[in-house]
């Protein structure tokens, strides 16, 4: 059950993707709040993984999550989510397929999760559902975008500046084995970086 | 519009993969609403794609180059190849009615055809199911870029090179050198030392 500051956090978070045009919008759109459910995740704990079988549609209302995809017998961080976002495996949720990502929490986490049944009759429905999946796919885009930003910057210096302008506290987020992996450079790269740029 | 052009689109939204056969009038209502052809020489920015521009694009023919002004660089970066046969907009004015942070300018010759704002608002009215077709687009454009972020962590040169080879293949038979390195996020002496050291060029 959600307190009534998280579902208005929940709320207000869906608001301020979602632009409602009329009453029935707005009251399709508190039915759908209604229908999150409140997890806590202890730190390392799944939100989804490889094998999950259906996609649920998540609200970080506290804590950190990283995605991670899983390429052969490695994983590589994909993105990160932070409280106030929406976190979902866009292959599971968006697409009906199996999962090539897994999320993880970073630390302990409360989220409101749209079970994936709700979300896929919302979007059966029209109206609301239709307009939160364009927002999710439009988040997704950007989310991309910004980290081909980073990833794009030749000199280490430069991907390190991208990618803390896209997450500001990146450096106390991961280990700086992750982080380097994170940003495609070495180690020593890394730490030559951040040395240059007074963060070690 | 020629029947080429036509056709040309037809094929785009059969492409798509929530396409059925429900579809066809809407999208050949789209076909109609979409303005005669805007050709441009290779170099040439796009200036059609203006601060508030917030209309529908559609490159016939040719590549374009997507590029974005980046705070930590002298020069302007590449941040995506357009190849023929796609839509493309001004992201940031049409989802988030901000200044645009990208422009396109054409990497050879090109001919785009333009489906206004104005006929985008009229048809959606009319067919509602259009909304799907931009839906499903967009979802083709988001997991394009995942699938290119996820070459950009590739920490290998050799290996990235392989993945534009064997995923983009139209491109890696286009591209010069160094809109290559530009694309798969290399300068251009790792890219040359990647092709020198597995004795395999590009062409």
């Amino acid at each position: 059950m959600l307190s009534q500051k998280e579902v208005e956090r929940l709320h207000y978070g869906l608001r301020s993707h979602i632009e409602l045009q009329n009453d029935i919008e707005v009251q399709a759109l508190n039915d759908l709040s209604s229908k999150f459910i409140l997890r806590t995740i202890r730190t390392g704990e799944s939100l989804w993984d490889l094998n999950s079988a259906t996609g649920d549609l998540h609200f970080i209302l506290d804590g950190t999550f990283t995605e991670y995809l899983k390429r052969g017998t490695k994983s590589f961080i994909l993105r990160f989510y932070r409280p106030g976002k929406f976190a979902f495996s866009e292959d599971l949720l968006l697409y009906s397929k199996n999962s090539d990502t897994y999320s993880k929490a970073l630390s302990e986490a409360r989220v409101a999760s749209l079970p994936s049944v709700h979300f896929q009759n919302a979007l059966r429905q029209g109206g609301v559902g239709v307009k939160l999946m364009e927002v999710l796919i439009n988040l997704s885009m950007t989310e991309y975008r910004n980290s081909t930003y980073h990833m794009l910057q030749t000199s280490g210096t430069n991907r390190i500046h991208a990618a803390l302008e896209q997450f500001p506290d990146l450096l106390h987020l991961i280990p700086r084995r992750e982080l380097a992996d994170y940003l495609g450079i070495s180690r020593a790269s890394l730490f030559r970086s951040l040395k240059e740029i007074g963060h070690e | 519009m020629n029947s080429g052009e036509k056709a040309a689109m037809r094929n785009y939204f059969e492409s798509l993969p929530v396409y059925s056969e429900f579809f066809d009038e809407a999208i050949d209502a789209v076909i109609s609403a979409m303005d005669s052809t805007i050709r441009a020489e290779k170099g040439r920015v796009l200036n059609e794609l203006g601060a508030k521009n917030r209309d529908f694009w559609f490159l016939k023919d040719g590549y374009l180059k997507e590029m974005y002004r980046s705070p930590y660089a002298k020069e302007d970066g590449l941040f995506n190849m357009i190849p023929p046969s796609s839509i493309f907009v001004n992201e940031d004015t049409l989802f988030a009615n901000q200044r645009p942070l990208h422009y396109f300018t054409a990497y050879t010759s090109v001919e785009i055809l333009r489906l206004s704002e104005e006929n985008y608002s009229r048809l959606l009215r009319e067919y509602p199911i259009i909304n799907l077709l931009y839906i499903s687009g967009t979802a083709e454009i988001q997991k394009s870029r995942r699938a290119r972020l996820n070459m950009l962590r590739m920490n290998k040169t050799p290996e990235r090179i392989e993945w534009v080879q064997q995923q983009r293949r139209e491109l890696f038979q286009i591209m010069d050198r160094i809109t290559l390195a530009q694309y798969i996020g290399v300068s251009r002496a790792s890219l040359y030392r990647a092709f020198e050291k597995n004795n395999k060029y590009q062409y």
